[in-house]
């Protein structure tokens, strides 16, 4: 790639961030209040309303929705960019790689916001930092190629699709619920467990609750499958984006 | 002569009649020939919807080509665009920034020009306010003075010869027409004659997404005046 797109990703990335952070009065507050107001809905309903949960639910949940939402926003917002951004597609000659990409990045920024506040919550609840920590690169870089795959598959094709976008959401939903985001998924079926163990989501919550909640070493092997699944889903996604990028800029407006 | 920097054969574009998978596709450009070389200032004249500014996005490399063949050198193409990219959000200093680097400019390289930029601009300290405080002249001539950094071996010019006040008019024409001086090959669509007839030196003739008739302008313009004229008194 260029130099001059990586700097235009990178200043686009800040240009994204800066400019979401004048868009409202509290700027940058929301960056953490948005999710946490989520996080206290969801811990709400499920603890206190439903007592669906063991001594350490909150721990559980936090992390799950943390790993989870920044998951999700990759994909939906890394998603929609090339459709979002057909007028500017059929004006510049841009690798449109770049739309999802900034996307994704400038969420990524965000999600290092919201680990802040629940690594505080953490210790400040008998979760303290462990060497385990040390797995957290890895298991954050193997997260983003996942996240970063599915977006771009979505990505690539809802400008061809834009209704797909009624479905990604709710398939999103099922997904969340279906991967022990908000509640741990001991008492299904063994088949269904098999199945779910597949799911690549699920995986990556269970690393990181271990590393954080227990700091325990991530079942290596599992890393490993689900950092092989991640590579490829990013890379199948990148070359749809690629195979597809000379009919965006002659869809019709 | 000039050295060819591109040409084009039996060029054709389609592009997709709605925004549906499986929908049909209509031809914007037919079959397009024509070959420019270092230096020129080609001027594309045509009816409007003729695919004019179709093929100068086509030689910005926006478009892919979907039958014949594009032969290119080294060389690069820009569209000359107003505005591109721009955030409102952003100071005009951050929106050059982006648009610049939008344009295939180096950061440094922008970063260097920007007090280039906030002069001819004529912004003053309106250059580190959000653009979203600015009149739509203001947009324009930031996004003028921005683009005209840009420096290809080819720049393609869509109808944007004059933005702003009669006297940003002016000076925006001004420095593009010092560009031509200099030696820069241009490709030109506009619906002004005059223009076309004071600033070119070669034509291309477009009808129908079809190149009917390429070559020096006195040439070009009679045949095509003299098919105006034609039409307008035909049966």
């Amino acid at each position: 790639m260029r130099l001059h797109v990586l700097e235009l990703i990178r200043f686009s990335t800040y240009a994204e961030l800066r400019a979401e952070r004048s868009r409202s009065y509290l700027g940058l507050i929301w960056w953490v209040a948005e999710p946490a107001m989520m996080m206290a809905a969801f811990w709400f309903v499920f603890a206190v309303v439903l007592k669906s949960s063991g001594p350490d639910y909150l721990p559980f949940l936090l992390i799950g929705l943390t790993m989870w939402q920044w998951m999700k926003s990759c994909i939906t917002h890394g998603g929609y960019a090339i459709w979002s951004n057909l007028g500017l597609i059929r004006q510049a000659r841009i690798p449109v790689i770049v739309f999802p990409l900034v996307q994704m990045l400038a969420d990524t920024v965000k999600f290092f916001y919201i680990l802040a506040l629940l690594l505080v919550i953490l210790w400040c609840s008998g979760h303290p930092p462990s060497p385990a920590y040390a797995a957290l690169p890895l298991l954050f870089l193997a997260t983003f190629l996942f996240a970063a795959g599915v977006g771009f598959c979505v990505a690539a094709v809802v400008p061809l699709l834009p209704d797909l976008r009624f479905v990604i959401e709710q398939v999103l939903t099922f997904v969340m619920f279906l991967s022990g985001v908000v509640f741990a998924l001991d008492q299904a079926s063994p088949p269904v467990r098999e199945i779910i163990a597949l799911n690549p989501v699920a995986s990556l919550i269970d690393a990181s609750r271990a590393i954080l909640m227990r700091g325990e070493w991530p079942d290596a092997m599992a890393l490993l499958k689900v950092g092989a699944t991640s590579t490829i889903v990013c890379a199948l996604g990148m070359a749809i984006v690629y195979k597809l990028s000379p009919r965006y800029p002659k869809l019709a407006a | 002569m000039g050295e060819v920097l591109v040409q084009l054969q039996n060029v054709g574009v389609a592009f997709s009649a709605q925004r549906r998978v499986g929908s049909g596709r209509f031809w914007a450009l037919e079959d397009v020939s024509f070959t420019l070389r270092q230096g020129e200032r080609l001027g594309v004249i045509g009816r409007n919807g003729a695919g004019k500014s179709t093929l100068l996005r086509t030689l910005a490399g926006i478009l892919q080509p979907d039958r014949g063949t594009i032969r290119r050198t080294e060389a690069s193409f820009q569209l000359l665009s107003l505005a591109l990219g721009f955030v409102p959000h952003l100071s005009g200093r951050e929106n050059a920034i982006l648009s610049g680097l939008m344009i295939g400019l180096r950061q440094r390289d922008i970063v260097a020009r920007l007090p280039a930029i906030q002069e001819f601009s004529e912004l003053g300290d309106f250059f580190d306010q959000p653009i979203a405080t600015y009149s739509s002249g203001m947009v324009m001539r930031l996004g003028f003075s921005v683009a005209i950094q840009a420096e290809p071996d080819v720049l393609l010019i869509d109808e944007v010869l004059a933005v702003g006040d009669a006297e940003f008019q002016e000076k925006s024409g001004h420095a593009l027409r010092e560009r031509m001086r200099q030696g820069q090959t241009v490709v030109l669509v506009s619906h002004s004659e005059t223009q076309v007839a004071s600033l070119c030196d070669r034509l291309l003739w477009v009808e129908h997404g079809r190149s009917v008739l390429e070559g020096d302008r006195d040439s070009v313009f009679e045949a095509y005046h003299r098919d105006l004229h034609h039409e307008t008194a035909g049966p």
